[in-house]
């Protein structure tokens, strides 16, 4: 509000100075590349993309325009759409939620005055910094079945039972990439959430100990509530990323199998569109998940402006 | 205040042993969750690094140690067979290129949105709020159809305006508040001065702007370095391939060289790692203030 009001003074000091013309002359002009820029690589390719899921096309001809028959055949008759679908709502949902509850558990356990705990929060951080390709690579060694680490932990405390080939087990493969992207973004969410833990002043709590409320009254009196703002914003940066931000892992690790019980959206319609050439049967897909991405986004702001701020 | 006029409850001996002795036990149990966490994490990374030192042989039979003998021969090998040098130096222009033409462009922008009043201000900003939500990948057919018109595919360039372009409504928004936190006392003592807006911007604005500009700097090169899907999608020749791509590739050319793919993927790591803990406060401050700010 205050940044407003003085933009707007600063506004009336100009006009004393500078003809009308001359002062939006120079505002566009430094807008301008950045519109340019904008308009090229994202708005054009939103409505292209909109034109190009009603057509037929291989990428060289003309495009041939078969009205929603791309739409009506990825509801009725790719399987392997749907079965894409389902991971990716599978995938979303449980990233979404164990990123966000580890990363605050995390996050409460390394707000503590102890020993070491600077060392913890760098350490718990250190995957974020690394690339989806090097993590991916990383843990596909890590689930090898003839190499790999997780077998050997396994058997070294006596999980013998438990020993598979995780990515080449139908059962198993979906879920081990999952922990993947999870052990890649949980450290993220702990800093976001240890700065919200540490902008909750400290007399409240010292109040409501002497009040004699229990640890776990203050946990859900206190901070969770205070925290609301920060969890929204976590949640949403988790979900945003959540439908999209798998192409990577899923890519290097398993490219979709076995049988397509890794298959996402995101891989599904490249696979469409850069093996198989149908470039408009892609862009359907690709804007179908264009609306559930701005749809979720849209409404998850909407319902969090309302509620989320207001304890 | 009122309520520190009620006592806390008065603690007998045992009371206060067993308090004692339960505190102790609970932050046992912390140290036990955080000491398993991290080395859950961490752990991988060393293992990459043992892998990368040994031989076919230590590597199978050896998973969880470290190597009996060290094969630094592996590092020479991947780096000659991957081509890391071409990759690596791809990576550094094409991220270095890419932060160039975003900051400059969201910069001088941002600043307009934050300090000018124009008809359409409103509306523009809008749009960037709308769009900062859409991710590339949704798009990315259509995007390629573009880039290919304008004759910009599989070239640095094209990669460097893809992604400029695709982060500039994020840079936008986040510098904007960065300037609009600044007080505009000093660029109206400049203004009455008789510097120009661009003056103005390049000379008192920028130099109190850094923080932020580190920001999106850090956020965004981090971005850049290790995105793979457009890059993946945008430039298909060899020569060109960052290092994300380049591994990818390595990885599925040559199939059991595994203690070269260990060394090949320790290289690109352990630099990043170095970087990482010698500037911890500025990257966890950088990937995080984005989510904050906002």
């Amino acid at each position: 509000m205050r940044t407003n009001e003085t933009a707007a003074g600063s506004a009336s000091v100009k006009r004393k100075r500078y003809p009308r013309v001359y002062r939006h002359l120079s505002a566009y002009m430094m807008m301008t590349p950045a519109i340019i820029l904008l308009i090229i690589f994202v708005i054009i390719p939103i409505i292209y993309g909109f034109y190009l899921s009603f057509h037929r096309w291989d990428g060289f001809n003309s495009p041939v325009f078969i009205g929603t028959r791309n739409y009506i055949r990825l509801i009725e008759r790719d399987d392997v759409f749907l079965k894409a679908v389902t991971n990716t709502i599978i995938f979303a949902i449980s990233v979404v939620l164990v990123k966000n509850v580890l990363g605050l558990f995390l996050a409460l356990l390394v707000n503590q005055k102890i020993k070491g705990v600077i060392f913890f929060r760098t350490a718990l951080f250190l995957p974020v910094t690394l690339s989806f390709v090097v993590i991916g690579l990383l843990w596909s060694w890590i689930y090898n079945p003839t190499f790999g680490l997780l077998n050997a932990g396994l058997e070294l405390v006596g999980l013998d039972s438990w020993i598979r080939a995780w990515l080449s087990d139908q059962a198993t493969a979906l879920g081990a990439i999952i922990t993947v992207d999870i052990w890649k973004w949980t450290g993220f969410h702990m800093v976001l959430f240890l700065a919200g833990l540490q902008s909750i002043p400290r007399d409240l709590y010292e109040v409501a100990i002497i009040d004699g409320a229990s640890a776990w009254t203050r946990l859900t009196r206190i901070t969770l509530p205070l925290l609301a703002p920060v969890t929204f914003i976590s949640v949403l940066l988790s979900l945003n990323g959540a439908f999209v931000r798998n192409f990577e892992l899923v890519f290097v690790m398993t490219d979709g199998g076995p049988n397509h019980t890794t298959e996402v959206v995101l891989t599904h319609l490249v696979t469409q569109a850069f093996r198989f050439g149908k470039l408009g049967y892609a862009s359907a897909m690709g804007f179908a998940l264009f609306v559930v991405v701005a749809v979720i986004a849209f409404t998850y702001i909407r319902i969090g402006r309302s509620g989320a701020y207001n304890f | 205040m009122a309520t520190a006029a009620r006592q806390p409850r008065p603690e007998t001996l045992p009371d206060l042993f067993s308090k004692a002795l339960s505190d102790r036990l609970k932050l046992l149990l912390v140290y036990a969750i955080l000491i398993i966490a991290t080395v859950q994490t961490i752990y991988p990374l060393f293992w990459m690094v043992f892998g990368s030192l040994k031989t076919d042989a230590d590597l199978f039979n050896n998973v969880w140690g470290p190597p009996r003998t060290m094969i630094w021969q592996n590092y020479v090998d991947a780096w000659r067979i991957a081509d890391l040098g071409a990759r690596i130096g791809n990576s550094i222009i094409i991220t270095a290129l890419s932060l160039t033409v975003l900051l400059i462009v969201s910069s001088i922008a941002a600043y307009a949105l934050a300090r000018l009043q124009f008809p359409g201000r409103q509306a523009i900003f809008l749009i960037i709020l709308a769009t900062m939500m859409i991710p590339p990948e949704v798009t990315v057919i259509p995007l390629f159809i573009v880039v290919r018109t304008l004759g910009i595919l599989n070239s640095r360039f094209g990669l460097v305006f893809v992604y400029a372009g695709t982060s500039m409504a994020f840079s936008i928004f986040l510098l904007r508040g960065f300037f609009m936190s600044i007080p505009p006392e000093l660029e109206d003592a400049a203004l009455v001065d008789g510097a120009n807006r661009l003056q103005v911007f390049w000379y008192v604005v920028l130099p109190l702007a850094r923080p932020g500009l580190a920001t999106v700097a850090i956020f965004q090169g981090m971005f850049f370095w290790n995105e793979f899907f457009l890059a993946f999608i945008f430039i298909r020749q060899a020569e060109l391939q960052t290092i994300p791509l380049g591994l990818v590739n390595f990885f599925y050319r040559y199939s059991a060289d595994w203690t070269l793919y260990f060394a090949a993927l320790s290289m690109v790591t352990i630099p990043v790692i170095v970087l990482y803990v010698g500037m911890q406060r500025w990257f966890i401050e950088g990937l995080t203030a984005g989510a904050v700010k906002s």
